[in-house]
């Protein structure tokens, strides 16, 4: 039984559309990532769920309510935006407080006092917005939207905005609260590791459409089309023609084929044991090698054009720039798309 | 280290035409103010005659009273409109935003002589619309006059509100459309947002632009003189009349009654800012 049932949504602005024709479905407690380049209409539909944008077609259900017409307040959602956007004239306890104090709700302080506890922010109840840290700020920022118990949970970019070191610890911390309280969230980023480590099911948008959607794994090791291939996972797409020249076969169909870069491998020219019953060998050398801490990246330049090929950074095993190399391709690996 | 030292000695002796300008013209005068007002009206002797007399004459803590109130009244009014005005023009598009922008600045330096004449040939006994809507027939004008207290009051506002709406215009700009997106979602009306976050985001701006108006009201003189002239009695005319008249120069008393004025300017501020600092307790 599915707990938010988006149908078919359509939206515009200016004879563009935004969302095109939008269905999706999430079950209960299920931490959903709308993913996303910038402009792609992620925020656009989260919005729209939220009641800040209206929508032209469609409808939004939650719980088996229609709240395509409601006001944002009547919709029982929390959002988290990424600039946190708390009221600078509060103080933590008081942000949080909001809601209930709308609400008129009773015995407002111990509910408020359990959110700054599972928050981690006790201590804090009587700083204002601009004594604490971002990572802080959005702590608040998310406290302020759980403690009101939405049906939903939206998050737009809520960690974009902070270092890498304090996403990342967020990131688990907000995954941990999620489970939990077991509450439904829908997860706004553009970084697509961001999604993969945090949801549950990814739904891939591009143009206003939703492209794939699928486990993490799913999105990543089976893309649909070369947007997500490219998009998700850096792989490597080569037309199919070129490519068909390039590992002398005809038997490949499709328009262009997308490989992964971790499961190519490397092996100097003139190397015995090749397995060549489960790979192909297209020949070449190195261009560039990169280093990316614990991976290395090495551009291979073949006759056609070039490969991407991603190792784990152990030590000795490395080629040099020129080195002339047999790019393996394992044939099951090949994506055609 | 001395490259350092040189360079400040410089940046110093540009200062310097402006701290010049700055003792000769504000604090020297209000030293001498507040010097010439312990003075006898000879100029000789020392005393706190000056002050005596004005707590004991009935006729200047009149003036002090009815300026304090012109003054508060106006500035009060003004505020209240120039909130709501700023708010709406922040819901135009950039283009007519800057256009009112521009009509707001021109209007708020309308003022003194130039504003009460206006006024005069418009509203006076035989002005242009008390001429007009007597020859309609509506009384709703029969009993308004210009030279009285309301008629004050009118244009003190009528000057009063561009001033304000161009200081607190910019404020608008410091409220984030996402505070008011947060606090819907959390189930908080228009008035609601507005009355706890919106309205304490401005306050700063709002009390700031009170001070000034009511600096601006106790202090205008010109427009005043050339509306009632010495039929109303408020103390930017008494101090006026006591060291620039004709009739009875008393610098002395002018300078006690200047330096008083200065006083209630200066506790105004501090009170509105005593006042701010118990709402706004972040900005402590």
């Amino acid at each position: 039984m599915s707990y938010v049932t988006i149908e078919q949504v359509t939206k515009g602005y200016d004879n563009q559309l935004v969302l095109n024709n939008i269905s999706l479905t999430l079950k209960k407690g299920e931490f959903a990532t709308l993913l996303g380049q910038s402009g792609c209409g992620k925020s656009t539909l989260l919005r729209s769920i939220a009641g800040l944008e209206d929508v032209d077609v469609g409808r939004i259900l939650i719980d088996g309510k229609d709240i395509t017409d409601l006001s944002p307040r009547q919709r029982e959602v929390g959002m988290v935006f990424q600039s946190y956007a708390l009221f600078p004239n509060m103080n933590v306890f008081d942000n949080i407080a909001y809601g209930l104090k709308m609400k008129k709700v009773k015995n407002l302080k111990s509910k408020v006092n359990n959110m700054i506890d599972m928050v981690d922010l006790i201590g804090k109840e009587e700083s204002y917005p601009h004594q604490l840290s971002g990572g802080q700020q959005q702590r608040v920022a998310l406290a302020r939207a759980l403690v009101m118990e939405p049906k939903v949970l939206l998050l737009d970019e809520p960690l974009s905005a902070l270092d890498a070191k304090i996403r990342k610890s967020l990131q688990k911390e907000l995954k941990r609260i999620q489970k939990e309280l077991d509450i439904t969230t829908i997860f706004v980023t553009h970084d697509q590791e961001e999604a993969m480590t945090m949801s549950d099911r990814i739904f891939v948008m591009n143009k206003g459409q939703v492209v794939q959607s699928g486990s993490p794994s799913e999105i990543y090791t089976s893309p649909v089309n070369t947007f997500v291939a490219k998009f998700i996972g850096n792989y490597n797409v080569c037309n199919m023609e070129v490519f068909r020249k390039l590992v002398r076969t005809t038997e490949l169909k499709g328009n262009e084929v997308a490989i992964r870069p971790e499961v190519l491998q490397l092996v100097s020219v003139g190397e015995d044991s090749l397995d060549l019953q489960g790979n192909w060998e297209i020949k070449g050398f190195v261009k560039d090698v990169s280093m990316a801490g614990n991976v290395l990246r090495y551009e291979v330049e073949t006759e056609e054009c070039a490969f991407h090929v991603d190792y784990l950074h152990h030590r000795g095993e490395m080629f040099e720039q020129g080195a002339r190399v047999q790019i393996l391709v394992p044939k099951k690996e090949c994506i055609m798309l | 280290m001395r490259k350092i030292k040189k360079q400040k000695i410089y940046l110093l002796a540009l200062l310097l035409p402006f701290i010049m300008f700055v003792i000769g013209f504000e604090i020297g005068p209000l030293v001498a103010m507040i010097k010439n007002s312990f003075y006898a009206d000879d100029g000789i002797q020392v005393t706190i005659d000056q002050y005596l007399t004005i707590f004991k004459s009935e006729f200047y803590l009149q003036a002090i009273k009815n300026s304090l109130v012109i003054s508060v009244f106006s500035a009060i009014t003004s505020v209240i409109v120039a909130v709501i005005a700023a708010y709406s023009f922040t819901k135009f598009s950039q283009k007519i935003q800057n256009r009112l922008l521009m009509v707001t600045n021109m209007t708020s330096n309308f003022e003194g002589i130039p504003l009460s004449f206006s006024y005069i040939i418009l509203l006076g006994n035989n002005g242009l619309f008390t001429l007009l809507f007597a020859k309609i027939g509506w009384d709703l004008f029969a009993d308004f006059n210009l030279y009285s207290w309301t008629g004050l009051i009118l244009v003190y506002i009528y000057f009063q509100i561009p001033l304000a709406v161009m200081l607190i215009y910019p404020s608008y700009q410091g409220i984030r459309q996402q505070w008011k997106e947060a606090s819907s979602l959390l189930g908080g009306s228009t008035f609601s947002f507005w009355l706890r976050i919106g309205v304490p985001v401005l306050l700063p701006s709002i009390v700031g632009t009170f001070s000034i108006l009511f600096a601006n009201a106790m202090g205008a003189y010109a427009t005043a003189y050339a509306l009632v002239g010495s039929n109303y009695n408020i103390l930017s005319l008494q101090i006026a009349s006591l060291v620039a008249s004709d009739v009875a120069l008393k610098p002395q008393l002018g300078s006690a009654l200047g330096v008083l004025l200065a006083t209630t300017m200066i506790g105004a501020m501090w009170f509105n800012e005593r006042m701010m600092r118990r709402v706004r307790r972040d900005l402590r």
